[in-house]
């Protein structure tokens, strides 16, 4: 039964492969993607601290989405 | 009603959507693997080569579904100049890419043990490559190109002149004589596949399109904050 669910009567190479190269590729661009809005979210916490205390009050004050980068990161740090 | 579609409240949204989508993925990936490998019977003629369909059929509908949105709101991005459209555009394009590849790679690994090939110059394996190749251009102007307005102008022309190979590729089966079979699923006329078959491959196509909509989102999410790093000194 297991023999037969691994060797997929002789068609087990290129059974596994296409499940295999689907499940590598779609878990690689996954982890690009979340590391690249990582980034981007640190890059824009960086670039928020370089405000004066007046300005990035100003920022927070208005922008809903730095207010939830901020709110994401303190959760993450 | 606009205040709705502002980029906060749908930063605030995407955000929901991606945590929802993260909490039921792996149980419907779960759910579609246990059916695609283990449950669902095996072929007739092609025995159990015909589960690579259940990673080979989806994958090449989203990466058609990615390529005609993409056509379509470059065609609306060109009348109408909303800009939103481009980012969704950018953020689309790589998934499309991806599922392309994936469509061209397992049906290669479908076709050796079935047409006792990898490759062959036919109809709809040849428009699958072209199709591979206009998303390949089409994300190269992002990467090359200068300024977003002409960004936008190059890759519009790409995505309406790559457009036309999109029905090339759904007709190339009934047009010439290929190696590749007919349409089993019609959305007009009656399906020439087993129910049993048809289940799984519905889970699978769902599996796909919330991975497909997640790293859209995250994709869609960088983009946001991109625009709005850029935006935080103004």
């Amino acid at each position: 039964m297991i023999s037969n669910f691994i060797t997929m009567n002789g068609y087990g190479l290129y059974v596994w492969l296409s499940f295999s190269i689907v499940f590598i590729s779609c878990t690689v661009v996954y982890f690009k993607t979340k590391k690249t809005l990582k980034k981007y979210e640190k890059d824009f916490l960086a670039e928020l601290q370089t405000l004066t205390l007046e300005e990035k009050n100003k920022v927070l004050a208005t922008s809903k989405i730095a207010q939830q980068i901020l709110t994401t990161s303190s959760k993450v740090n | 009603m606009f205040k709705l579609f502002s980029s906060s409240n749908i930063y605030l949204f995407i955000q929901q959507l991606i945590k929802f989508i993260n909490s039921i993925f792996f149980l419907i990936l779960l759910i579609g693997l246990t059916f695609a490998l283990i449950l669902s019977p095996p072929d007739y003629l092609q025995g159990d080569t015909v589960r690579i369909m259940y990673v080979h059929v989806p994958s090449a509908w989203i990466g058609l579904a990615c390529f005609s949105l993409i056509t379509l709101l470059s065609v609306l991005n060109f009348i109408f100049k909303i800009k939103n459209f481009y980012f969704i555009n950018k953020s689309l394009a790589p998934i499309g890419l991806l599922f392309t590849c994936l469509a061209i790679i397992t049906g290669s690994l479908w076709g050796q043990p079935t047409w006792g090939t990898w490759w062959a110059w036919d109809a709809r394996l040849t428009s699958m490559l072209a199709l591979m190749l206009f998303y390949i251009f089409y994300i190269l102007t992002f990467k090359f190109l200068n300024t977003e307005e002409l960004i936008i102008k190059v890759s519009s022309i790409i995505a309406i002149i790559g457009s036309i190979n999109l029905p090339i590729i759904k007709y190339s089966v009934e047009w010439w004589t290929t190696l590749h079979q007919p349409a089993s699923i019609k959305i007009t006329g009656s399906n020439s596949i087993h129910s049993e078959m048809m289940l799984p491959l519905m889970v699978m196509l769902l599996v796909f399109l919330l991975y497909a909509a997640l790293i859209f989102l995250m994709k869609y999410k960088t983009e946001i904050i991109r625009i709005k790093k850029k935006n935080i000194k103004r």
